[in-house]
């Protein structure tokens, strides 16, 4: 279906080779994972396919993409429309029309197909992704999950061959996301569609892949089953960390094949390790009965909690559970309606200027909200001079937590880690007693996750700060957080040490847990631990 | 097989030579009291608001025909449902409409003919949004065209503070220029015949001419300065900013850039 012969891509004014001597051939029916770190090429990859690389690109391009016999190279993008569906990394900035139907017609009124058709077609596409309950709702309303699946019903309507799909479960809870792959499981097998998706997540979609396709970054790629690829990857997901390190001979992609793997392994006595609850004895944000109502729609519904030094707390729950309320009334950005918030004893509404900026450093969920100047140099200097420290202090500790950044591109250029770690390192110019992020990991890769997890861990302990975070990254808060305080409609629902939280439900359960259940181990250094303690 | 991406829309000689002719015809629809020979005044505008309707019709229709691709048309799509929403913005005050600072500044980035089409679509579509439909319509349509582009065609190697002084001034003009074209449609129109500064069918042009600056400047100020101080203060405040966002743009569409289809990707650097 997808034929990719001995091509290498060039960008213009690059000299970099993006893509080099690719071979492959993808098959109907087949899933195909793409993976590899940021700015690896998995995107160029993906746009390859249907010519916009480098149709609307530029770029020099070697080799033959064919699709279906087509050759990218001999027709224009708009050509292939009714062959490929295309999803963005966020469905959002894809939407044309106002209503769920009107979107899924969309399309094919670019195709002129027959309005019979069209009508025929909605009805049948919303069965099959079950939006039918969803169909004249505007799309804004809908949550993270349901826009995805509008996003991948709109691609389908025109029965494309091959569906395309750019990281689409990084913005999605676990259980959305979820939903959204065994769709597109269910299409692969029942009709027989070839997908192909680049995911950073891998251990939501390894076990739905038939190959992956691994991007080294510097042009190299290679193509293999999951066991194969995962067997000496850095690229890869915990329950292969967990393989590697119990010196396993195999490795299982699926939680199933895990257990299996490793039945006499759990059966071993290990000493239960003692959990010392981490925090300090300063209390720093405390809220009290606090409620917040949106156009008659309540957010959050009484909530009380209080917050100590030196934790790190993981703020989670379903997509518009409140999470993200609940952090914007600590950052004194939403006005509560009833109750009380207090960070430091201060109100957080009254903290104003510099003030504000050394008492929270809050970083939205799109970091760029932050970001205003024209070059990252232009933000650094801004940073320093706000903050009234050493010339030169934010580029430093931008160096630190994302280095090689150029000073001179503009902040929307950089890859997502590296804008979060702009972000975040002109947020902790100003020094700030608590750091609070709204879905930090979003389009992050391992390597990224793993150093914002040292970031924040060396903020919290050594400086003996706190940190909220909101995510849905299970895997995570497993690595990251000290205390759990589970949303659900607006009300808390579970607040307690990370591992106790986790650990009591299986969809939020990261998956060395649930390979390990009933051991209680997070993450592979626990598992370690537990060995070398026995 | 070596090729470009796709320009931005350009007009090519022959969609020139139509907007010409539109312009010419329209040019018309402005000017016509001034050259008109009859006595009475006449039931010209229905022609003239016909012409500029057709000439309006006639240049959608060749471009539309011809090159607009996808980024171009995802651009002036965006750009134009921008500032067709900010004109109401300032609805009801003295002709501060914060429309003209972004066609101007779009315009100087993405040329003269996307500044044209710009100001014709933007227009129309505000026009559509507060229901300002009318005969007035043309030529506003049109006054908006021209304006994009002109702005489009200013000296293209002035940058900096140069830059923004140059499209400020421009700002005060083009809002003089489109208070005075609006004036000029309807000025005929406006006073009962006999009055000073009525129109006299088939006068004298210096006569006509001197009695319409005079209304302009009498009827006009009200809305004429506000406008022109508004749209300069626009340009100046956020010019630098916005002409980089749009020229970021630019430079990401990668407009003209090489497509090249190779035997090996390295075989152009070996050379």
């Amino acid at each position: 279906m997808i034929k990719f012969a001995n091509v290498s891509l060039i960008y213009p004014n690059s000299t970099t080779t993006v893509l080099e001597n690719l071979n492959l051939e993808i098959s109907e029916g087949e899933m195909v994972l793409v993976i590899g770190s940021t700015g690896s090429g998995k995107s160029s990859l993906l746009r390859l396919i249907n010519g916009l690389v480098p149709h609307h690109t530029g770029g020099i391009l070697a080799g033959d993409v064919s699709i279906d016999g087509i050759s990218t190279q001999l027709v224009k993008p708009g050509e292939l429309a009714h062959l490929i569906g295309i999803v963005g990394q966020n469905p959002v900035n894809g939407f044309v029309a106002d209503t769920v139907e009107e979107e899924l017609a969309f399309g094919m009124e670019a195709l002129n197909l027959p309005s019979d058709v069209m009508r025929k077609r909605v009805e049948e596409v919303l069965d099959l992704l079950s939006l039918a309950a969803l169909r004249s709702r505007s799309i804004a309303t809908l949550s993270g999950g349901e826009q995805q699946r509008v996003a991948i019903a709109a691609a389908l309507v025109t029965h494309p061959k091959v569906l395309v799909l750019d990281e689409p479960t990084s913005a999605l809870d676990p259980i959305a996301a979820e939903e959204v792959l065994s769709i597109l499981h269910r299409l692969v097998h029942d009709l027989g569609l070839t997908v192909v998706i680049a995911e950073h997540k891998l251990e939501r979609v390894i076990q739905f892949a038939d190959r992956i396709l691994y991007i080294n970054g510097v042009g190299v790629t290679k193509v293999g089953t999951p066991e194969e690829i995962l067997m000496d990857s850095p690229i890869a997901p915990p329950i292969v960390h967990l393989a590697r390190a119990l010196g396993l001979k195999e490795i299982g992609v699926s939680v199933r094949e895990m257990r299996r793997m490793t039945q006499a392994f759990r059966t071993k006595d290990f000493l239960r390790a003692t959990h010392s609850p981490v925090s300090g004895d300063t209390k720093i944000i405390s809220v009290e009965s606090l409620g917040i109502t949106y156009a008659g729609y309540r957010a959050l519904k009484s909530i009380s909690a209080t917050i100590y030094n030196q934790e790190i707390v993981a703020v989670m729950g379903r997509n518009g559970a409140g999470k993200t309320s609940f952090l914007k009334a600590i950052a004194g950005i939403n006005q509560p309606d009833s109750g009380k918030v207090r960070v430091l004893d201060l109100n957080p509404q009254n903290l104003k200027g510099k003030d504000r900026r050394s008492a929270i450093g809050f970083i939205p969920q799109e970091p760029s909200d932050l970001l205003y100047g024209q070059t990252v140099l232009i933000e650094c200097t801004q940073a320093d001079a706000d903050n009234d420290v050493a010339v030169g202090t934010t580029a430093t500790l931008l160096d630190q937590l994302v280095p090689g950044v150029s000073l001179q591109m503009h902040p929307r250029d950089l890859s997502e880690g590296q804008r979060l770690g702009l972000a975040l390192s002109v947020v902790l110019s100003a020094n700030p007693e608590i750091l609070i992020l709204d879905e930090p990991t979003r389009g992050l890769d391992y390597q990224a996750k793993r150093e914002l997890v040292s970031i924040l861990i060396a903020f919290a302990k050594n400086f003996s700060k706190c940190v909220l975070l909101a995510t849905h990254d299970v895997e995570l808060v497993a690595e990251l957080a000290t205390r759990v305080i589970f949303f659900a409609d607006g009300e808390i629902v579970a607040d307690g040490s990370a591992i106790d939280v986790l650990l009591s439900s299986p969809a939020f359960a990261p998956q060395v847990a649930k390979v390990m259940a009933p051991h209680p181990w997070l993450r592979v250094a626990d598992v370690i631990a537990a060995v070398e303690n026995s | 097989m070596k090729n470009l991406t796709s320009d931005i829309v350009r007009f090519s000689y022959k969609n020139a030579s139509v907007l010409a002719l539109a312009s010419v015809l329209s040019a018309a629809g402005f000017l016509w009291p001034f050259f008109y020979v009859g006595t009475d005044l006449p039931q010209t505008q229905l022609f003239f608001w016909g012409a500029v309707g057709l000439a309006f019709l006639l240049v959608v229709l060749e471009i539309s025909s011809a090159r607009l691709d996808a980024k171009s048309v995802a651009l002036l799509g965006i750009l134009s449902a921008v500032i067709a929403a900010l004109r109401p913005l300032g609805a009801g005050a003295v002709g501060i409409e914060p429309m003209w600072f972004l066609l101007i500044l779009s315009a100087r980035v993405f040329g003269a003919s996307f500044g044209f089409l710009l100001g014709v679509v933007s227009m129309f579509a505000s026009a559509m949004i507060t229901g300002g439909l009318g005969p007035w319509l043309g030529y506003q349509v049109f006054a908006a065209g021209w304006i994009g582009l002109l702005a489009g065609s200013l000296p293209k190697n002035v940058r900096g503070r140069l830059e923004i002084l140059m499209l400020t001034v421009f700002g005060v003009m083009a809002a003089a220029l489109f208070g005075l074209l609006m004036d000029l449609q309807f000025w005929p129109w406006a006073l009962a015949s006999g009055t000073q500064l009525s129109f006299i069918p088939g006068g004298a042009l210096t006569e006509n001419l001197y009695r319409f600056l005079t209304f302009h400047l009498a009827t006009a100020m009200a809305w004429d300065v506000p406008r022109a101080v508004f749209t300069a203060g626009l340009i100046a405040v956020t010019g630098s900013s916005v002409l980089s966002a749009l020229r970021r743009t630019h430079t990401r569409a990668a407009f003209l850039t090489p497509v090249v289809f190779n035997e090996r990707v390295r075989q152009q650097k070996e050379v």
